[in-house]
């Protein structure tokens, strides 16, 4: 590669460019997780808080749609690692002529669009059980077992891909080894040939289980009483969508990283292990633990992980954030009166300047309480409860209610210090005498 | 034929020989093959309450299809504008993304494949695949988060007074193609990075040593040797996006379908399975022949897909 400044810079900027459109949405997501606006939303911000998790947790159609993803996922692993791996064995031997007939059909699954998979699926076993004359209520109707077929259609195709680069190195010699040593054929797969393959049932059910689990085109049509856990977000987002949902994709974002950190360390450890001859069991464990560490950094990201995450849980069982957000609603309420104000205040001023037109339109700087009814003392004990220390005083004798004087905000900021309760400035007349209109004739008899 | 049945039962046995043939057999027969017979079928037959079926007043028909394209008998337009809009615009906008994704990702799988390996490598790799552990209904939430009307990137313009009032990005459609491309980044780089990853590098260090330039290495040496990963890339991110149906009914504006969106108002809405079964069968085998004529434009075999 070219090694001018120019270009290091060009490919360093793209990358960065690129992996934050991959990753950006996702931690985006994750921080509306965290803010109390009942709208996922990163800004504005309002207060921080753990709300979303207790009421995702709550939530009994995601805890249902969880099970049955859970069930479809188990049987559709089974089923789609047993063809997988048969569809790959018979792909080594199947006669010539017609091996490329075949790898089409078996690989057509995975670009058969998703819906046409349901859709099909659905039919074909409508039909079946109309043509045994079955009830609707038969098992050939049933959501799960429909949804199983109708996933295990292309999920097989991926196991069958993640075979065939694992067969592609067995050496058939084994099993004709063992067979000459007199062991029947279920007994060299069973002891020869299947362990040879475990690494690649393990990656396939991985592989099968996570397809299963996100699958949205397909189950959507299949899926009949037993809405799967994506159906059940799917609905949620369409009909509205509320910060639960970003909760819930942040535990899914962490426990993705979590795996993916574990698979890492794990192969690291494998690699260390082959680089220095040793088996793997020998590197690492007991007290050679912090060795893992040396060699490994994704293991120290692994760490720093697992104990962020316990220090979150620690620190969600402490924390509390009703203070801050009364203090929050509080602020957003004062903030709307004022701007309600405003707009009240800028049509008087129309009204003003249509009855007088002198160069004293400004007249009600003058004016001491423009507050509004926000600093009315009954609001005030309403929201005040107890020795809660928001105290939303403030210096209401700017003009315009402070509406302007940006300075006001920071004086009722939500941690209620700085906000000291000023009676003396209290206004004499809770509603400023700005809804009065007798008032603006009493202004303008000051002004004139 | 005979023999090599007979050559398949010594090799593995009866036991076995009969496991892997029903195993397989269930699959392509039951699962692949007769399911989607049965929907071919069904799209050429009237609408019909069950009862019906199978009887007298269930004969093969062409109106399924006529529908789509003429529309309901009797309407005003002689076409079916409506419809054929919607599959046209899926189309161009599947398109539209798989160039995106092969535009965006292709100095990705290069840089990838030609890095000498290692942490770094690694890393990326993770970082790349970890999105795509994300379920895809959660992704098309993150977009909609990024571009509603209260979303970050509204958020942000107004904040810097580039704009007055938030840009409605669903409605223009912008938050529908960024959400597909992002969702099949993957399927484009991966199939790229594992052809590149093969190329030698000492053919374009002899070529830069020619004096060949940067263009020149990747238009002579470069995208031929990488044509499979490139063709088997699009051709997943194409099907994918033309029957992507999450995406479209979460970003999409309420003014444009995707195509399987009406497939799924057939089913779920209108109740009308044949109807929704004809639009299917449309698709897919619209979807294929723009496939394989593209492979034979490119000359690329099935067998390089999926690897």
């Amino acid at each position: 590669m070219t090694n001018s400044p120019l270009i290091r810079f060009g490919i360093m900027a793209y990358l960065i460019l690129f992996f934050s459109y991959l990753l950006g949405p996702l931690i985006l997501m994750s921080i509306t997780a965290f803010n109390s606006s009942s709208f996922p939303q990163v800004a504005p911000w309002e207060v921080f808080t753990f709300e979303w998790f207790s009421e995702l947790f709550a939530d009994e159609q995601i805890i249902e749609g969880l099970r049955n993803s859970f069930i479809i996922g188990f049987f559709t692993v089974i089923l789609s690692v047993a063809m997988g791996m048969a569809g790959a064995l018979v792909l080594t031997q199947i006669w010539p002529k017609l091996r490329s007939t075949y790898y089409t059909i078996i690989i057509a699954p995975i670009l058969i669009p998703g819906v046409v998979l349901g859709i099909s699926t659905l039919v074909f076993w409508q039909r079946v059980n109309s043509l045994f004359g079955l009830p609707d209520t038969s098992f050939l109707q049933d959501g799960i077992f429909l949804t199983v077929l109708g996933q295990s259609t292309f999920i097989s195709s991926y196991c069958m891909l993640v075979f065939v680069a694992r067969l592609q190195r067995y050496d058939t010699g084994l099993t004709e080894a063992a067979l000459d040593l007199g062991a029947t054929h279920v007994q060299a797969f069973k002891k020869i040939q299947l362990p040879f393959m475990m690494p690649a049932v393990g990656s396939a059910s991985v592989l099968a289980f996570l397809a299963s689990f996100e699958n949205y085109n397909t189950t959507t049509f299949t899926f009949m009483d037993y809405p799967t856990l994506t159906i059940i977000l799917s609905q949620k987002v369409r009909l509205g969508i509320n910060p639960s949902v970003s909760a819930l994709a942040f535990l899914i974002i962490c426990l993705t990283v979590f795996f993916a950190l574990v698979h890492e360390v794990r192969s690291r450890r494998a690699q260390l292990a082959e680089a220095n001859g040793a088996p793997v069991g020998a590197v690492g464990g007991g007290f050679r633990a912090p060795k893992i560490f040396a060699g490994n950094p994704a293991a120290v990201v692994l760490a720093l992980f697992v104990a962020a995450a316990v220090g979150t849980l620690l620190f969600a069982q402490v924390y509390d954030p009703t203070p801050a957000k009364k203090a929050f609603m509080e602020k957003k309420r004062i903030e709307q009166q004022k701007r309600i104000e405003a707009v009240k205040e800028r049509m008087r001023l129309k009204k003003l300047r249509k009855s007088f037109k002198g160069p004293d339109i400004f007249a009600p700087k003058k004016e001491k309480s423009a507050f509004g009814n926000a600093f009315d003392p009954k609001n005030l004990n309403n929201s005040r409860p107890g020795t809660k220390p928001l105290k939303p005083g403030s210096k209401p004798v700017a003009p315009f209610g402070g509406a302007f004087n940006t300075k006001n905000l920071g004086d009722i900021g939500p941690d209620g210090k700085k906000a000291k309760p000023k009676s003396s400035t209290k206004p004499k007349s809770p509603f400023g005498g700005v809804f009065d209109p007798s008032n603006l004739g009493k202004v303008g008899g000051k002004t004139n | 034929m005979n023999g090599f049945m007979k050559d398949y039962f010594r090799t593995n046995g009866l036991a076995m020989g009969w496991t892997l043939i029903l195993l397989v057999g269930f699959w392509v027969v039951f699962l692949i093959i007769l399911p989607q017979i049965a929907m071919l079928d069904f799209s050429f037959r009237p609408n019909l309450p069950p009862p019906e079926m199978g009887g007298p007043k269930d004969i093969h028909t062409l109106d399924n299809y006529k529908y789509l394209i003429y529309g309901a008998q009797g309407s005003e337009s002689t076409y079916n504008i409506v419809d054929l809009s919607v599959f046209v615009r899926t189309l161009i906008a599947a398109v539209f993304v798989t160039i995106f994704d092969l535009v965006l990702c292709y100095p990705i799988a290069y840089y990838l494949g030609q890095s000498k390996g290692g942490g770094t490598l690694r890393v990326l790799v993770l970082l790349l695949i970890i999105p795509y552990w994300i379920n895809e209904i959660l992704r098309a939430f993150a977009f909609k988060i990024i571009f509603g009307d209260s979303g970050v990137i509204n958020e942000v313009l107004m904040f810097f007074h580039l704009v007055d009032s938030p840009i409605d990005f669903i409605k223009m459609n912008v938050a529908l193609y960024a959400g597909l491309g992002y969702a099949y980044i993957l399927l484009m780089i991966f199939p790229m990075y594992n052809v590149i990853e093969s190329l030698d590098r000492n053919q374009i260090e002899a070529a830069r040593d020619m004096g060949a330039s940067w263009a020149m290495i990747h238009r002579r040496i470069v995208i031929p040797f990488a044509k499979p990963g490139i063709s088997s890339g699009c051709t997943m991110v194409f099907m994918l996006s033309a029957g992507a149906l999450a995406a479209p009914q979460i970003l999409g504006g309420p003014s444009s379908l995707w195509f399987t969106q009406r497939v799924y108002q057939w089913f779920n809405m209108n109740g009308n399975w044949t109807q929704g079964s004809a639009y299917a069968i449309v698709l897919l085998v619209t979807c294929i022949i723009i496939v394989l004529s593209v492979m034979k434009l490119f000359k690329v075999n099935m067998g390089d897909i999926g690897k």
